[in-house]
């Protein structure tokens, strides 16, 4: 399988070969940045940057800081102007009136400190288009679901910061945007709020929005997400849905739990790395051709297994890999 | 959503969040108790005047007590002095220490030296009405000035070219400023992103701009309705032109208000945080505390002068002082109408300008824009 990674030099392609079938590939449906490059005086902060979100999926951008996600991100709402290539929305380049239908969260959390919540939720709507009864119905309606409700004649600098988060949240989707794009939306959350904000992107894909967000929280997305693209140095380095890109890595993982072993005992078969020890459990990585028998084998005779695991690395792993590149 | 509804909308917030608080509504409370004040303080510092009024021959009997008497309500004497024909009271009345004010009882007029005092215009018909035993409302007296148009100033109008223009300093200066800590707040706090994957930079600063000048026009209107109300009860010893002064300061409030928010949006748009906003606002009100002194000197030195007639039709010293000078004397229609244009059109260059120092300024993070940074940012395509 061609799958990943995509070559630096090969960049130039369409990044699709990764995507399941069925989904429309980069720009005919939902949002879609073809052959992006923007240049802030000596740097490079995108470079032909290609990769699509359809409608009703969700997509993780993942890169280590600096590889360009927020560029790329900004370059959607216009906040960026882009030297070269296009953003698309079904096909077509986005303007002004088509942003209007889309929904962000920017790195920089920021609302207006001393409005009170629910007229700056309705200011936002109307900013996005919303009459101004459709606007007070859909604040009530976002603080109510984020449990807000009590909190609506607040001002924004009176709320604890996980409020505030929410009212951020809100601010993005009062306008039930087409599309939904996040900046970090899961960094400084408490688990209880992780949840909560999963849930809520899961049911707008599930509502037919397609949805964009950046992420270190790998193992997160891994969870959530059906499709990642992956950007370093400006470049999109990998794009396609999770479980594809894990297949197509030339690492796989085994994880190990033996009785009666050795301390600081290694398989002794060529090619298997340790990654770590953690708790009697020992987590191995090892080239796609390497046959696990052997791993098994090699244990068997020093020890009782107790747990064998075998399968494709983590996306955590995968990432890792593609940054060694 | 058209430009003019986008534009509405941030408009609205502007003042909707202004009238929220609670600085805003003292403030013109405050503005409106002075003026309230300056009326009273005259009453308050001399408690009682003393009219000197000349009456032509015959003097009907009855008018001195009836003039004391109707100058009762206002803490005024009025002592009265016949004088044998129109001439001769002509005569005291030049003199200012003679005579404030003649009384043509054949002719029904009243006439002052330059400008008509109201109080003593007040106390004269009431006191005629009441010697001949009319009932109001029909009047008795006319008013007049001996020379209205001696080209010499009256003390009231020298005040309402003075308090006209450090009105429009304090207002410029103050509104000015609110837009630049507006625009400041938004980027400082990051809220700018999110309102601008929305709305168009130049939408959001017109919006802005026109929300914070309704509310500095609102208040100028306030201050000038009151003034008139007070003049109109007579209050205020002021000249017959005060309704046309007032309006010229609201009116030119707005057009130097457009011409100075631009400047001071772009001004914001380039500082970074909060701290900076004194200094990012220095060249501007600078630029307009000299407009200010350059025209008072200018003008009060000979408002027929060169310098005076040029000052009133540069964009930059237009706004204070052109109210300021037609208060004086009598500005051309030409001038008004050559300034009027000229102000346009800087505003019009501005708002291209400065609009572009805003849209790139608003995103832009880090330390402050240098003005020649901020120059190379609009220029780039």
């Amino acid at each position: 399988m061609s799958v990943i990674p995509v070559e630096g030099a090969r960049a130039t392609e369409p990044v699709e070969s990764a995507m399941s079938p069925g989904h429309a590939p980069a720009g005919q449906d939902g949002l879609g940045l073809e052959h992006v490059g923007k240049r802030f005086d000596s740097v490079q902060a995108l470079v032909d940057c290609s990769f699509s979100v359809p409608r009703g999926r969700m997509l993780g951008f993942l890169g280590p800081n600096g590889a360009g996600k927020t560029t790329a991100m900004r370059a959607v709402f216009g906040l960026v102007r882009i030297d070269s290539g296009s953003v698309l929305w079904d096909g077509c380049p986005v303007g002004p009136s088509r942003r209007l239908r889309f929904g962000y969260m920017p790195e920089e959390r920021g609302l207006y400190p001393r409005m009170p919540l629910g007229p700056q939720l309705e200011y936002f709507g109307r900013l996005h288009g919303l009459g101004a009864r459709d606007a007070r119905d859909a604040a009530r309606a976002w603080l109510t679901r984020l449990g807000l409700e009590d909190r609506a004649g607040a001002k924004v600098e009176e709320l604890s910061h996980g409020n505030q988060q929410r009212a951020q949240l809100a601010a993005a989707l009062v306008h039930e945007p087409d599309l939904l794009v996040l900046d970090e939306p899961f960094a400084g959350l408490d688990p209880i709020a992780v949840r909560m904000l999963a849930e809520v992107l899961r049911d707008e894909a599930a509502r037919g929005a397609a949805v964009l967000f950046s992420s270190h929280q790998l193992e997160l997305v891994e969870d959530i997400c059906e499709e990642v693209a992956v950007i370093d140095r400006g470049r999109v380095v990998a794009t396609g849905d999770v479980d594809t890109l894990r297949r197509a890595s030339r690492r796989r993982r085994i994880e190990l739990r033996l009785e009666g072993a050795e301390t600081g005992w290694l398989p002794g078969v060529e090619g298997v790395e340790l990654v770590e020890r953690r708790d009697g459990e020992i987590r191995l990585l090892t080239g796609r051709d390497v046959d696990p028998a052997e791993v098994l084998a090699a244990a068997a005779r020093t020890a009782r297994v107790v747990e064998f695991r075998y399968g494709p690395p983590s996306l955590a792993q995968v990432f890792l890999e593609l940054m060694e590149r | 959503m058209s430009a003019r509804q986008m534009v509405a909308l941030v408009a609205r917030r502007e003042v909707r969040e202004r009238l929220r608080s609670r600085t805003f509504l003292y403030g013109t409370l405050i503005l409106l108790v002075c003026v309230g004040a300056s009326a009273a303080a005259p009453a308050l510092v001399a408690p009682e005047t003393t009219y000197r009024i000349a009456v032509t021959e015959p003097v009907p009997q009855g008018l001195g007590p009836a003039l004391e008497r109707a100058g009762d309500p206002f803490d005024t004497d009025v002592r009265l002095q016949p004088v044998g024909s129109a001439a001769a009271g002509r005569e005291a009345l030049e003199d200012e220490d003679v005579a404030d004010a003649l009384l043509v009882l054949g002719d029904d007029r009243l006439v002052f030296r330059t400008t008509v005092d109201t109080e003593l215009a007040a106390v004269a018909e009431s006191a005629v009405r009441t010697v001949r035993g009319h009932a109001p409302p029909a009047p008795e007296l006319t008013a007049d000035t001996l020379d209205p148009d001696n080209g010499e100033s009256s003390d009231a109008a020298v005040l309402v070219a003075m308090a006209g223009s450090i009105l429009l300093l304090i207002s410029l200066s103050v509104y000015g400023q609110w837009v630049l800590v507006g625009v400041l707040e938004e980027k400082s706090n990051r809220v700018v992103e999110l309102v601008l994957s929305a709305v168009r930079s130049r939408h959001l600063l017109a919006g802005k701009v026109i929300g914070i000048g309704l509310m500095g026009l609102g208040q100028l209107g306030l201050v000038a309705g009151l003034t008139a109300a007070l003049f109109v009860a007579g209050v205020f010893d002021a000249p017959a032109s005060l309704g046309v002064s007032a309006a010229l300061v609201v009116s030119w409030f707005a057009l130097g208000f457009a011409l100075y928010a631009f400047g001071f949006a772009a001004a914001g748009a380039m500082a970074s945080e909060q701290q900076d906003a004194a200094t990012a606002a220095q060249p501007l009100t600078v630029t307009l505390a000299a407009a200010y002194m350059v025209g008072y000197i200018a003008v009060s030195a000979d408002s027929g002068s060169v310098l005076a007639h040029v000052l009133t039709v540069i964009p930059l010293t237009a706004p204070l002082v052109l109210p300021a000078r037609n208060a004086l004397v009598r500005v051309e229609l030409w001038e008004h109408a050559l300034a009027v244009v000229l102000v346009l059109v800087s505003i019009y260059a501005l708002v291209r300008l400065a609009g572009r120092v805003y849209d790139r300024g608003l995103l832009h993070t880090g330390p402050r824009l240098g003005l020649r940074t901020a120059w190379r940012l609009a220029h780039r395509p």
